[in-house]
């Protein structure tokens, strides 16, 4: 008799919830819709501000009410950090990570510590954000130059990475400590982008010294470089993410924003759900939804990232990027590739190579 | 801590027995607190990896990376130069003001005292963002100065400027002492001087502050201790240059490996403390010298204020210049840039007026939930923290056994850690310690971390109101038949009573200004201002570090403004 009640509940529930499984996926789907309810809830933990993420938690709630999102920014670095001192510590902690830091995040794969996930959306994806169906990219941001509108004109603006070197290096009075990137030391983003520019940009040594000859400033996020371009502190940006600098000149009538002409790097946020996830259903949940076309319309849209998805019609997307920009479009792959230089040693000779560099420039 | 309510309501029939199984528990606790992050830190920075990684192995590899890195030498002499160099700045000119405010016939005084002892309740955080919108070179003051004069001779980003303005702000921790030591000192040498026809600043240098010495030793002692704690400021003023010093070289260490080498880290803190340590010891030895001093200080006679005559006016030139600088510039740029939506050459300011900043604070749960956690930290956290330190101010007092200098030594030791590292420590403990990790999102982990930190600071407060009661009221009480915990909580708690209000409103604003603590601690559900700012400057969220900033001076404010109308002194 009690089993039969059950039974009868479990059918009942599954009935329910049956109405939600998204066209296309198995209808066993609904189980994991079923579970998702069940457990109510999903923590995310993202370096995404909630700011930005709230029109994607929003919708995500549209469609699945009863999962409660609990979102939680944070830096890239602390998501790391907390992440694995939770797991070390039993204290469950996120069931989706979701950061910009690609590398790490697929560290965090190779180390074990991601659920894997074959996503009913992954054949949607391109191939590159696909690693070992565990961790999906899931934007498609483009790292970009910024400059401030009013007191960079004409040929001063640099179409492309060599133009950018030579526009340093022949005015260095004027460029004088006024330009910026991310101080590599402290982002990992910013480290990642530099390595890459060595791979596609032979220049990149003259940029290096031409941001030595420029005494050249650093920080650790896009924000400050954005304020302090726009007010005119700083004149140049570079290797800006480009999703928050497109909106943010959107508004900002002093800041102007290039995709660089010979190739732009393309960052994509890599999401995974963690292998000791509370909450497996929910994070399944999201995962799917994120990848979904859904999901990356609203990326595209009201999020203001760049949809990876082909498919997907909205302001923002990668399609719109790569027919802009041609060819020239160079994202980074998830893969194992790009957890070269979390090598200790190897980070720090590429750190002293960057700072001789720099200092042969006649910089710090 | 769980010892409080028995220390407030104890005693009675249960006696002695009770009593001293209470002052145990409540020496142990200390002990645990202090102790406790202390010597995980320095377990930490004898391993290779983190402490809760399985591939660590011991050795003393972190301590050789780290004196192997050209940076962390760097960040040390960039520490000493500043450290050296605001200890010169900050001690003649807090000690010219002290002397200002307390001997001469100043108009305005009562007004300037508040003022004078602001930067020291605002956070460095704050101060230094403030500096940036108002006098960077783009800064509001300097494009008025542009605009009017055409030039705007000074710049922010270097190590002359971060000295001046860790100097200037760090004036009031000189005052304070010196201002103590001249109250204590008789007019009658000073109008000796003056009736022999020497002018103010001559009665000042070669009568006066002379005979404060040993009082601005110790201030002098104290603000280059403070130095090498300086964490805001060079973050904000420093980082984007490349100026290291030792805390924020620390700081940047969280990444610069690609994944956490909180080995590293910890390595440093050790470094750190191995140098404040002994500062704090000297501290210690400098203020007991410096009250043996006081003893053979002039008659206490009737204070006479000396008349500054044709000096009034250099008088306010010097207060109303130090005040513009470190006070109005700073805060009016904060509040300037909270209000608008960009700055910056050729902006014109009354088109970018906004409320967004405001608006978006007040809808976004975390950063509403910061401003609650702030108030009720200091608050209701502050009066808990007082009770605390109370309780270890009653198990030590009148008592000259190895526990009470036991607790004497462990009060000081939290001193020595940069606020940053303590709270690092505390997160691993709540992390890995069971029975705490409940706490860890809860304002109660923030609460807990800041009590420990400001420890010595507290305890400084309550045991100078302890000292104040006078040992026969106690001896009376005693010689009747009252037991220590009756004699604590009829005789003494009382008498101590208008000290421990006065304590509660300093911890509030001390509470309200605290940021590196919470910097490792901050997790969804404990956010508080201060380190919210820091984790959002980080972020570049510009806009809302302004109005919280903001939001932030006027919560300080607040406190402030009760702590003047209860006419509580502004000083430890």
């Amino acid at each position: 008799m009690r089993g039969f009640v059950t039974v009868a509940a479990l059918a009942a529930a599954s009935l329910g919830a049956f109405a939600q499984v998204p066209a296309g996926y198995p209808a066993d789907y609904a189980k994991i819709v079923a579970g998702a309810k069940a457990e109510g809830k999903v923590v995310i933990y993202s370096a995404l501000d909630t700011k930005a993420a709230a029109p994607l938690v929003k919708d995500f709630n549209a469609v699945y009410p009863d999962v409660k999102v609990e979102y939680n920014d944070m830096n890239s670095t602390e998501l790391y950090n907390r992440f694995i001192a939770e797991v070390a510590s039993g204290q469950g902690g996120a069931d989706v990570m979701w950061s910009s830091a690609m590398d790490l995040q697929v560290k965090l794969v190779d180390d074990g510590q991601a659920m894997t996930y074959a996503s009913p959306e992954v054949v949607k994806l391109p191939k590159w954000a696909v690693y070992k169906n565990q961790a999906y990219g899931t934007t498609y941001e483009p790292a970009v130059f910024i400059y401030n509108k009013r007191l960079v004109t004409g040929a001063e603006i640099p179409q492309d990475h060599a133009s950018f070197a030579k526009v340093i290096e022949s005015n260095t009075a004027k460029f004088k400590g006024k330009v910026t990137t991310y101080d590599i030391e402290k982002s990992g983003v910013g480290f990642m982008f530099v390595v890459q520019d060595t791979k596609y940009f032979p220049g990149m040594k003259d940029l290096e010294r031409g941001f030595g000859a420029t005494s050249y400033k650093v920080y650790s996020s896009t924000g400050n470089m954005l304020e302090k371009v726009s007010s005119g502190e700083h004149l140049l940006g570079y290797n800006v993410l480009g999703s928050y600098a497109l909106v943010r000149a959107k508004k900002d009538p002093n800041l102007g924003v290039v995709l660089p002409k010979d190739f732009t790097l393309v960052l994509s946020r890599v999401m995974f759900i963690g292998k000791k996830a509370q909450h497996p259903n929910a994070a399944k949940l999201w995962t799917d939804y994120v990848l979904s076309q859904r999901g990356q319309k609203m990326i595209g849209g009201e999020v203001e990232l760049f949809a990876v998805r082909d498919d997907v019609e909205a302001e923002y997307t990668a399609s719109k990027l790569n027919k802009q920009l041609g060819g020239v479009v160079k994202p980074i792959p998830v893969g194992a590739e790009i957890t070269e230089y979390l090598d200790s040693k190897k980070r720090l000779e590429f750190l002293g190579q960057w700072k001789a560099t720099l200092a042969a420039g006649g910089g710090k | 801590m769980s010892a409080v309510p028995s220390a407030l309501g104890g005693g009675g029939p249960r006696g002695a027995s009770s009593f001293f199984t209470w002052r145990a528990l409540t020496i142990l606790t200390t002990a645990v607190a202090v102790l406790g992050p202390l010597s995980l830190i320095v377990y930490q920075s004898l391993l290779t990896a983190p402490f809760f990684d399985a591939r660590k192995t011991a050795g003393f590899g972190a301590y050789a990376f780290v004196f192997a890195d050209e940076d962390f030498w760097k960040a040390l002499r960039n520490s000493v130069v500043i450290a050296g160099g605001m200890t010169l700045i900050a001690v003649p000119l807090g000690a010219i003001l002290a002397f200002v405010m307390e001997r001469t016939d100043l108009p305005f005084k009562r007004w300037f005292e508040p003022l004078i002892l602001v930067p020291s309740f605002v956070s460095p955080m704050v101060l230094s963002f403030g500096f940036v919108v108002a006098a960077g070179p783009v800064g509001f003051y300097t494009v008025w100065s542009q605009d009017l004069f055409g030039v705007a001779p000074w710049g922010l980003y270097s190590i002359l400027a971060m000295t001046v303005i860790a100097g200037l702000t760090h004036v009031p921790n000189v005052y304070v002492y010196a201002s103590a030591a001249l109250k204590s000192l008789g007019s009658d040498v000073e109008e000796a001087a003056r009736s022999a026809g020497a002018s103010p600043f001559r009665v000042a240098m070669s009568v006066s502050l002379p005979l404060i010495l040993p009082s601005m030793l110790f201030a002098a002692v104290l603000v280059f201790f403070l130095g090498f704690e300086l964490f805001g400021l060079p973050l904000v003023l420093g980082d984007p240059e490349g100026i290291l010093v030792l805390s924020t070289y620390l700081y940047k260490l969280t990444n610069k490996l690609g994944t956490p080498s909180y080995h590293l880290m910890a390595a440093v803190a050790v470094c750190i403390v191995a140098i404040t340590f002994p500062l704090v010891l000297l501290q210690r030895k400098l203020l007991q010298g410096a009250r043996k001093y006081a003893t053979i200080k002039g008659k206490a006679g009737r204070m006479r204020e000396l008349p500054l005559g044709k000096w009034t006016g250099l008088a306010l030139f010097i207060i109303v210049a130090y005040l513009f600088v470190t006070v109005i510039v700073p805060i009016s740029g904060i509040a300037l840039r909270a209000f608008v939506t960009n700055w910056g050459f050729g902006v014109n300011l009354s088109e970018a007026f906004t409320l967004d900043s405001f608006r978006y604070v007040f809808q976004e749960t975390t950063h509403t939930r910061a401003i609650w956690n702030t108030i009720l930290i200091g608050t209701v956290g502050g009066a808990l923290t007082v009770a605390c330190y109370t309780a270890i101010g009653f198990a030590t007092h009148r008592r000259d056994d190895g526990w009470s200098r036991l607790v004497d030594y462990l009060v000081l030791v939290p001193r020595a850690i940069p606020g940053l590292l303590a709270g690092l420590a505390f997160l691993w403990i709540f992390l890995f310690v069971p029975f705490l990790a409940p706490i860890r999102a809860t304002i109660f982990s923030m609460w807990i971390a800041y009590t420990v930190v400001w420890l010595a600071y507290g305890m400084r407060l309550i045991s100078s109101s302890l000292m104040q009661v006078a040992p026969e009221l106690e001896e009376a009480a005693r010689s009747v038949g009252a037991s220590r915990a009756t004699v604590s909580r009829k005789i003494t708690l009382p008498l101590i009573r208008p000290g421990l209000i006065a304590s509660w409103l300093l911890v509030f604003m001390i509470f309200e200004r605290e940021y590196s603590t919470g910097v490792y601690l901050l997790a969804p559900g404990n956010e508080v201002i201060g380190a919210q700012l820091v984790s959002l400057w980080q972020g570049g969220a510009i806009d809302i570090v302004a109005a919280l900033s903001l939001i932030n001076i006027l919560l300080v404010g607040a406190g402030l403004a009760v702590a003047l109308r209860l006419g509580v002194k502004l000083r430890d």
